[in-house]
């Protein structure tokens, strides 16, 4: 006895150790994505959320573009197929008021075409107060959700003073949060009460369950005789109580709620950006990712068929932002914002005008290893994809997307 | 346990007392109303437990959410995953206790069990409105095949109408919990059901548009009548079905699976 209590007492206390040291999970999955889908499903570009704070019933607007890769993995079901634009946050914590790409409504699916290029814009209202890691999603059906980069969203205020309502076709203005529980509640405890009584009745026989199993033991087939006449009238009353309620309540709804629809579904088509022809084409030579120094090297080809010579500003791949900081001052929104400010380092540019010319970069940070990035040389096919942006001298952008095969560098051949 | 009640010779007296506990009719009444306590609960623990994971994995999204639950899928798909143990344990109540309980008690714990979960992993815990998670009512389907059980003493009769009804009975027994739902609104030019609004708004993010299996099927030859067509199909099914079951809980209660263990 005393063992067992040293026991109860070393359990209690090794499983209050373990609840007090679980950490508060924020992410959505996205670390544990392979990589090579990361980088060559959807790449987000120029991703804004209107506010990083805001109250219960306040607005926030989560905008941006995105471009399905041209270097799709052949082995997860396409985004040509049947996609989603959804949103990753803890549960309901904010509402989706309306979701678009192009301007298109996104309530249902639909498919996006690989290498296009499309706006979106999410607007959600703040439901619940907290401090969330808001991300844009694509679900892809087959393949799983493709998660957007993240930003902390703050929500402040009373819960209870969330209100969401809305206007039927039939003018009845509802209350989405509460809309119909009413009726639920009163027919399921209806029925609750049904089941219940008709237990109760043959608990009043009790005991029941070994007096019962030796008498239907001892009888046999006649265990038939076990059943009474008023068993057979409870049955009766029952059964007739219970058909009558389901076709009462049927005709009930009918009179209630007279114009009904089916749930709605089927999917929507959305036509892309128009995009301009970009005067700067890329070809991959060669991507060797470094393990022992988190380097990624890329050696490239670069034609420039514009009129300003042009300098690569950054590379974003798999949601990881590596910038040329002799070009751009791109810095962090907050402690998750996955910029490496000054982590792109470009060998043989800028590219004048007309030249094609061989540019190595680099890009080297510590977040292909803390983003698990690394797994990359676990892939099947062995091939990475992502974006490169180049600047002209005035200013403007071109964004190109390369993509090929890749070799790991173990770091155990000197070269 | 005392044996001191019914006098004995002494001589006897410890002999009897190791070979029978119970030496009075109230003190058998008494053990018996005692392992009744210790029995019942359990059963009921027993049922919310098994009848929960089984249902979670055949039904899941289609008991969890409002706007899942289609005029095509979820009444065909429903009756035949809560059968099982209605079937099973219907059975072997009827057949070693002569108890009409097993399917609307089963089913009485699902819901019970049910509720709980709604109210405190997807209410409480994830946040949604009760109004878009609540349970379907099934229990008067169970009060169905056990009264049928009990006036009929008949498997084959009670699984050839009560297996019937069991099918054809899942849409109408929750119309009046459903049709508020499905009452039609407009959200940016697109047509809803008050249901599908819901299911847009408030985010699941592991559960896109397009997991839902909505209408997807063949036999449009008769038009609008899609609920009554699914419900019959459901229903000639489910006969068949329940008697499957049955026959597992006959297995189940000569249990030759455990003398070919042992």
């Amino acid at each position: 006895m005393r063992t067992l209590k040293t026991l109860l007492v070393v359990w209690l206390g090794l499983t209050a150790l373990l609840l007090s040291h679980v950490p508060a999970a924020f992410a959505h999955g996205e670390r544990a994505q392979m990589p090579q889908l990361r980088m060559r499903a959807v790449h987000w570009i120029d991703v804004q959320v209107s506010t990083a704070k805001l109250g219960v019933n306040d607005i926030v607007k989560i905008s941006g573009k995105f471009m399905p890769s041209e270097y799709w993995p052949h082995h997860v079901n396409s985004i040509e197929d049947t996609a989603y634009l959804n949103i990753g946050v803890p549960g309901p914590s904010f509402v989706r008021l309306d979701s678009r790409v192009n301007g298109v409504p996104m309530i249902r699916s639909t498919s996006f075409r690989r290498g296009e290029l499309y706006d979106f814009e999410i607007v959600l209202k703040a439901r619940r107060p907290g401090r969330y890691h808001v991300h844009t999603v694509i679900n892809v059906e087959g393949t799983g959700p493709i998660i957007g980069p993240g930003t902390w969203v703050e929500v402040t205020g009373d819960p209870a003073a969330f209100e969401n309502t809305a206007t039927t076709l039939l003018g009845q203005t509802i209350d989405l949060e509460n809309y119909g529980f009413g009726n639920v509640k009163w027919w399921s405890a209806l029925w609750f009460a049904m089941g219940l009584a008709w237990f109760v009745y043959w608990l009043t026989k009790c005991p029941i369950a070994i007096p019962r199993f030796k008498r239907a033991s001892e009888l046999g087939p006649d265990a038939d005789q076990m059943i009474t006449p008023m068993d057979r009238r409870m049955g009766g009353i029952f059964l007739a109580l219970t058909l009558t309620l389901i076709a009462g309540g049927y005709v009930y709804a009918q009179e209630k709620w007279p114009i009904t629809t089916p749930l709605q579904t089927g999917k929507i088509d959305v036509p892309p950006l128009e995009q301009p022809t970009s005067p700067v084409s890329v070809r991959l030579i060669e991507a060797r990712y470094r393990i022992p120094g988190r380097s990624f090297r890329l050696e490239l080809e670069v034609s420039n068929k514009g009129d300003s010579p042009v300098n690569v500003g950054e590379f974003a791949a798999g949601n990881l932002r590596f910038i040329n900081a002799r070009i751009l001052n791109v810095q962090p929104r907050d402690e998750h914002d996955l910029v490496a400010p000054d982590a792109l380092r470009v060998e043989g540019a800028p590219v004048a005008p007309g030249e094609t010319r061989r540019v190595v970069l680099y890009a080297d940070d510590a977040m292909w290893e803390t983003e698990r990035m690394t797994t990359m040389i676990a892939s099947p096919d062995a091939v990475v994809a992502g974006l490169l942006f180049f600047f002209d001298g005035r200013g403007r952008r071109y964004m190109v997307e390369f993509g090929g095969p890749m070799i790991p560098d173990f770091g155990m051949v000197k070269t | 346990m005392k044996v001191d009640k019914m006098p004995l010779p002494p001589a006897q007296t410890e002999l009897r007392a190791t070979e029978v506990g119970l030496t009075s009719a109230a003190e058998q009444h008494r053990a018996y109303v005692q392992a009744d306590l210790l029995i019942i609960p359990l059963i009921v623990m027993l049922f919310m437990g098994i009848f929960s994971f089984h249902f979670a994995l055949l039904v899941g999204d289609w008991d969890y959410w409002v706007d899942w639950r289609d005029r095509r899928w979820w009444p065909l798909v429903t009756p035949l995953a809560l059968t099982v143990l209605p079937g099973v344990f219907g059975y072997l109540l009827w057949e070693k206790l002569r108890l009409p309980l097993g399917a609307s008690l089963t089913i009485l714990c699902l819901t019970l069990a049910a509720w709980i979960s709604r109210y405190l992993n997807f209410h409480l815990f994830a946040d949604f409105p009760m109004n878009f998670v609540w349970p379907s009512t099934y229990i008067g389907l169970g009060l169905i095949i056990d009264c049928l059980l009990l006036l009929t003493r008949s498997f084959f009769w009670t699984g050839l109408f009560g297996g019937f009804a069991f099918g054809l009975l899942v849409y109408p027994l929750n119309w009046p919990l459903l049709a508020p739902f499905q009452v039609p609104v407009e959200l940016h030019g697109t047509m809803l059901t008050v249901a599908d609004l819901m299911g847009y708004e408030y985010i699941r993010t592991a559960i896109p548009e397009y997991v839902r299996i909505i209408e997807e099927s063949t036999l449009r030859t008769f038009g609008e009548a899609v609920t009554p067509l699914t419900a019959v199909f459901a229903g000639f099914l489910n006969i068949m079905n329940y008697w499957f079951w049955l026959w597992i809980g006959y297995l189940g209660s000569k249990a030759i699976w455990i003398r070919k263990i042992v």
